[in-house]
């Protein structure tokens, strides 16, 4: 009972009330009678600050000035509020204010109680700059070796706090390098743990001295602070790291490079220290490596393997996130910790049962499948919905591993469909189950009837849109199309407006692809020509017109009661058939790419005058930006956030994109080449730090290429004036014919001066070099003032090399369907070609084969599928050559005797192009 | 590449939150530019939850926000104060000390106050543990190891000190118990050694405080100190008046220090 009467000096706290309180402050014979009462009102501004009930500013500085006052008092504990307070407002004030206590915070420093000392120096970190740094550096320095660890810890953090700050604060704190080293051997684990930080920080450019650090270390062992050594052993990997991405890896972990065995045989030792937070840290450090191999990460599996019987939930956690990315990769290794897996499936932490779980997914056979299924339903009831997203993720991954097993694992996600769950999970098992019907075909027409099963009691519209499209998409291509008829027109009788739309759309895609179907869908069209929605019924409308008419042109007829299999013709339109026309022809470009070329077609000059007629091929080609290509279908694999946010990203809008040509498009004397083809991205035809900065735009034209060169000076005491770029190159492809220097480029701007060139059409295209060099005419100024020093004179400026290759003249354009695509185009312009390439591995060998080309990497084969070592692999390429040309390459690369042997076929549908094309190879 | 992401080279920590039963924040700190700028923050697949794109979000409805997601993940799971529990919420990894279980009624040796160290999701989840596990250590030092909300938010002072004593500014300054808690009641490093040695801090404090102030009711202050000590073993816990002469006897101490120690 005592306990109501009782009331915390926190709660119902009033803003205004703590204010009047903080009054005190000024009072000197209060604060020197009561210093509890002040440190009270002290802790209740700073609840009041973690509350949300923020000052502002006045507020903030009049109660800031009241603080400083308190200085005066010698009350300990009021002092350490005092510390508090003030780095907690450091932040809300203005830093002209702060500085006022910058004095009182000095003296404090020096004096000779730790307490005040540590405390003083850590705010004072807070509000200092680099000036004032130099002025106090002596007592930090002295601080870093000082014989309290409390003092000298916080000389440490604060100096890392303010080395990150600016560049002249790590100028001042380099200095003190001896000292930081000395406090590395501190009695103290702290001090050891925060001095090995700055220490990093100081040499952190300087990989030789980070090596030696590591070394010294590691050898001799004189780190007690486990935190100190867990720090060691990200050094030591990062450094690693660097080693194999610089390519001095050599012969592996074991046996290689000096440096890259030394670091291996620290963390390998790290693996039998006593703290577990080391030896985790090992583990990690191991199974993160680089191009390890089995025997280099197996010690650490040990390891982890006996973690995963910990009694502490971190232990299990971390070992557990570990294991389920390394079995992405090694699943052999993996396995045989699945028996601890198995029971870490009824963990109490649900993260560490889900992880388990999809691990298992990995790394079991394919005959333990329906026995992890089962464990599955039972677990899945009991979990929340971001782990049963990340399971059927796993499922879906499965699938591709084991096609033979998808009806039991299709069959699986589906019940699930009918069980409980939100939204996301149904999505995600509705998303999974139609990229396995893409994937996996023969999963086709059984999942489809299983979400058809799912639509007749499916309460998010959004889903049983999704399904009717699909229906509509690939329905009519399935063994019996009519099975699906009613389902869908079970939506047009039941659903809301949204759904009934897209039920309708689904019909009508039927009617179209099946002849057989028209008659008795036109009858359940036509019930929808009276909805009461508007897009419903305008739909419907539109599709019974198309259907009945193109009816009436191709009457179905059934085939003879008698009629052999053979005799019978397939279900399908006629050749010109114009309802499959309307309904099944999409749209020869995405929506998305249409607005853009429709952008760039009003932006080019002339074209809104011309009386010519708009087509699809008139309109200009847009290339692919990169983040079309990026778009990732690839599979969460569970490591990170189960189920986390990272569908939120996609949303954002694409930023509005400046044609680079609009430059181009500015200039009178430019302007009658019309629409540029494409433009390339900035070649630096400098390096950036230079007197003068030049890259280059190369803007392709159908029978020019002007090239913008962006001058930039950076010399302050010159204006240049009549900059230009001269050209001279030894092929005949290329005619210089024009030059339009810059007038001026004064001191920090950035100029265009172009050339334009032409170029010869009886010339097959090809690589021309071009040696530049910039021509202008230099007035000296005063920097100060812009005043004219001197008369202009004539000045050169040597440039590196400019190519305009092959790949200039292609535009990035993906197609839809490259299969498709492929067979329209024949195989009569054909070019087919073999080259060996001197690449040490795959990856690099793609990615330099698109950059030869130019074109756009389709169908996800720009990157090497996962787990596919050794396998050749396959890219698709598509693009659009100067002309309007579509082209289209297939190429094959794969290892042979250490290099890489690439074959590749080349189609267009001009006879010219593949040769060009294939010649690109080099 | 086994595992893409490598963990920071400066362990840090993103926020330290202490937390009551329901998911209320009784005192908390957030470093560096973690929940800072509304456009940084990561959207949730929560649907209920407001868009991040809300234009007028202040930085506290971000915490807030993020306060009950961990809360909606941590309710109802209790964890040991030598084993912290791990979840990850909203692409950081949080690890946590203290709570109660789902039914359980808020007794027994901890209380219902959980402290939350959250951080990137590479850090390494161990380490996390090993921070967490020595702050709710000194917490429970602190407040004599009754670590429950009234507790916590009577001694809120204590407790700013003791995340500021542990942690500058997102790098851990000192994790050890016995030292955190000894510098949050001024008590010089030295000293340390051979403190709390199963008694709470604050009891012996009493003691201390109570002669070297010279102050008087002696015989309160030893009784208090008596009744800390046995609730911090968790033999005693649950008894009202503990908290009551805790508070008393820690206002004393601090009197008492403040007067031979102040310069």
């Amino acid at each position: 009972d005592e306990e109501e009467v009782y009331y915390s000096p926190y709660a119902n706290l009033e803003k205004s009330a703590v204010l009047q309180e903080a009054r005190i402050f000024h009072d000197s014979q209060a604060v020197r009678e009561n210093p509890r009462k002040c440190c009270t009102v002290i802790a209740q501004l700073l609840h009041l600050q973690n509350t949300g009930q923020f000052l502002n500013s006045t507020e903030a500085t009049d109660v800031f000035f009241g603080v400083t006052k308190l200085f005066m008092s010698d009350d300990a504990s009021l002092r350490r509020m005092v510390y508090l307070f003030i780095k907690e407002v450091a932040e809300t004030c203005n830093p002209d204010d702060v500085i006022i206590v910058t004095s009182s915070l000095t003296k404090d420093m020096t004096c000779d109680v730790d307490l005040y000392r540590a405390n003083a120096l850590r705010v004072l970190a807070r509000i200092i700059d680099s000036a004032m740094l130099g002025a106090i550096e002596r007592y930090v320095k002295q601080a870093v070796v000082d014989s309290s660890g409390q003092v000298s810890s916080a000389a440490l953090v604060s100096s890392i706090h303010l080395f990150g700050q600016a560049s002249e604060n790590a100028v001042v704190i380099k200095r003190w390098i001896s000292e930081v080293q000395e406090s590395t051997s501190s009695n103290n684990e702290m001090v050891q743990f925060h001095a090995m930080q700055l220490l990093y920080k100081i040499k952190q450019s300087d990989r030789l001295a980070i090596s030696k650090l590591v070394q010294q270390f590691s050898s001799r062992n004189t780190l007690k602070s486990p935190l100190a050594v867990v720090c060691l052993v990200r050094y030591t990997a990062q450094l690693l790291h660097d080693e194999v991405s610089e390519g001095r890896l050599g012969d592996g972990y074991q046996g290689g490079s000096s440096v890259a065995s030394m670091g291996y045989k620290f963390l390998e030792s790290c693996l039998r220290h006593k703290s577990d937070m080391v030896m985790y840290e090992a583990a990690r450090a191991i199974c993160s490596l680089p191009r390890a191999e089995a025997q280099d990460i197996n010690p650490a599996i040990i390891l982890l393997q006996q973690f995963l019987s910990s009694s502490k939930p971190a232990t299990r956690f971390g070992s557990m996130k570990i294991l389920a990315a390394v079995s992405n990769t090694h699943p052999r290794l993996v396995a045989k910790c699945n028996e601890d897996l198995e029971a870490l499936i009824s963990d109490p932490n649900r993260f560490i049962a889900t992880l388990a779980m999809t691990t298992l997914l990995k790394t079991g056979s394919e005959n333990s499948i329906d026995r992890l299924l089962k464990q599955i339903s039972a677990f899945l009831s009991e979990i929340a919905d971001e782990y049963k997203i990340t399971i059927v993720k796993s499922l879906q991954r499965l699938c591709y591993t084991y096609p033979a097993k998808h009806r039991v694992l299709v069959g699986f996600m589906s019940n699930f469909l009918r069980e409980e769950g939100g939204f996301s999970f149904k999505k995600t098992i509705v998303n999974s189950i139609i990229t396995l019907i893409k994937a996996v075909p023969e999963t086709a027409e059984s999942s489809l009837m299983q979400l058809c099963e799912f639509i007749e009691d499916c309460e998010f519209t959004m889903l049983s849109t999704q399904i009717l499209h699909l229906l509509g998409e690939i329905g009519p291509t399935t063994s019996a199309p009519a099975r699906y008829i009613r389902f869908i027109y079970n939506r047009v009788m039941l659903e809301n407006s949204s759904v009934r739309a897209a039920a309708v759309s689904a019909l009508a895609k039927f009617a179209a692809s099946c002849p057989s179907l028209r008659p008795s869908i036109v009858t359940l069209l036509k019930r929808s020509l009276e909805d009461e929605d508007d897009e419903t019924r305008d739909r419907t409308t539109m599709y019974v017109t198309v259907v009945e008419e193109a009816m009436e042109k191709f009457p179905y007829v059934p085939p003879a009661e008698d009629a052999t299999p053979e005799e019978i013709r397939p279900d399908v339109p006629e050749e010109d058939d114009t309802a499959a026309f309307v309904l099944l022809g999409g749209m020869p470009i995405s929506f998305d790419k249409l607005q853009r070329s429709l952008q760039v077609y009003q932006s080019s000059p002339g074209t809104m005058e011309s009386t010519a007629p708009m087509t699809f091929s008139s309109l200009p080609v847009v290339e692919d930006s990169p983040e079309d290509t990026s778009s990732n279908d690839a599979v969460d694999d569970g490591f990170g956030d189960v189920g986390g946010a990272d569908d939120g990203a996609v949303n954002g809008e694409p930023a509005e994109k400046v044609d680079p040509a609009a430059a181009v498009y500015a200039i009178p004397e430019l302007a009658g080449l019309g629409r540029t083809f494409r433009s390339s991205s900035p070649v630096p035809l400098t390096e950036t730090e230079t007197e003068y900065v030049v890259s280059c735009t190369k803007h392709i034209f159908e029978s020019h290429v002007v090239l913008q060169f962006n001058v930039q000076n950076t010399i302050d005491d010159q204006r240049l004036e009549n900059v230009s770029v001269m050209l001279e190159s030894d092929g005949e492809l290329f005619e210089v014919t024009g030059e339009i220097p810059a007038e001026t480029i004064k001191y920090g701007e950035t100029g265009s001066c172009f050339t334009l060139l032409q170029r010869n059409d009886g010339v097959p295209i090809e690589t021309s070099e071009f040696t530049c060099m910039l021509h202008f005419n230099v007035v000296q100024v005063d920097p100060s003032t812009g005043e004219e020093e001197s008369d202009a004179f004539e000045e050169e400026y040597p440039l590196e090399d400019l190519e305009i290759s092959t790949a200039d003249f292609m535009a990035k354009v993906s197609v839809l369907d490259f299969r498709k695509s492929w067979e329209t185009v024949g195989n009569s312009n054909e070019v087919l070609e073999k080259y060996a390439l001197q690449f040490k591995d795959l990856e690099s060998a793609v990615s330099s084969v698109i950059n030869l080309l130019g074109m756009q990497p389709v169908d996800g084969t720009g990157s090497l599928k996962p787990n596919s070592e050794g396998k050749p692999h396959m890219l698709h390429l598509s693009g659009v050559f100067i002309g309007g040309h579509s082209t289209l390459a297939r190429a094959q690369l794969g290892m042979q005797g250490g290099g890489v042997v690439l074959k590749i076929a080349v189609r267009s549908d001009d006879e010219s192009v593949p040769r060009m094309v294939a010649d690109c190879i080099r | 590449m086994v595992i893409s992401a490598l963990p920071p080279l400066l362990p840090r920590v993103d926020a330290i939150l202490i937390l009551d039963g329901e998911g209320n924040r009784l005192a908390g700190k957030y470093y560096g530019d973690f929940l800072t700028s509304t456009s940084s923050s990561p959207s949730t697949t929560d649907e209920e939850k407001e868009p991040s794109s809300k234009p007028n979000l202040t930085v506290e409805d971000l915490r807030s926000s993020f306060e009950r997601q961990l809360q909606t993940k941590i309710q109802g799971i209790a964890a040991r104060p030598d084993a912290a529990e791990v979840i990850t919420v909203n692409n950081k990894t949080a690890v946590f000390c203290g709570g109660t279980a789902h039914g359980a009624t808020p007794s027994g040796s901890g209380g219902d106050v959980r402290v939350v160290h959250v951080g990137p999701n590479t850090e390494s989840e161990l380490l996390l543990a090993y921070l967490c596990e020595g702050m709710y250590e000194a917490l429970g030092h602190l407040m004599g190891g009754q670590t429950d909300r009234n507790m916590v938010l009577d001694n809120l002072e204590l407790v700013f000190l003791l995340i500021d004593e542990h942690c500058d500014g997102g790098i851990i300054l000192e994790v050890d118990a016995n030292k955190l808690a000894g510098s949050v009641l001024l008590r010089d490093e030295e000293e340390n050694g051979d403190m709390m040695n199963g008694a709470g801090a604050g009891a012996e404090q009493a003691a201390a405080g109570g002669q070297a102030g010279g102050m008087p009711a002696m015989n309160g202050f030893s009784a208090a100190g008596f009744n800390i000590g046995m609730g911090a073993r968790g033999l005693q816990s649950g008894d009202i008046t503990i908290a009551q002469a805790f508070r008393q006897a820690k206002a004393q101490i601090i009197a008492g220090l403040s007067n031979p120690e102040g310069m």
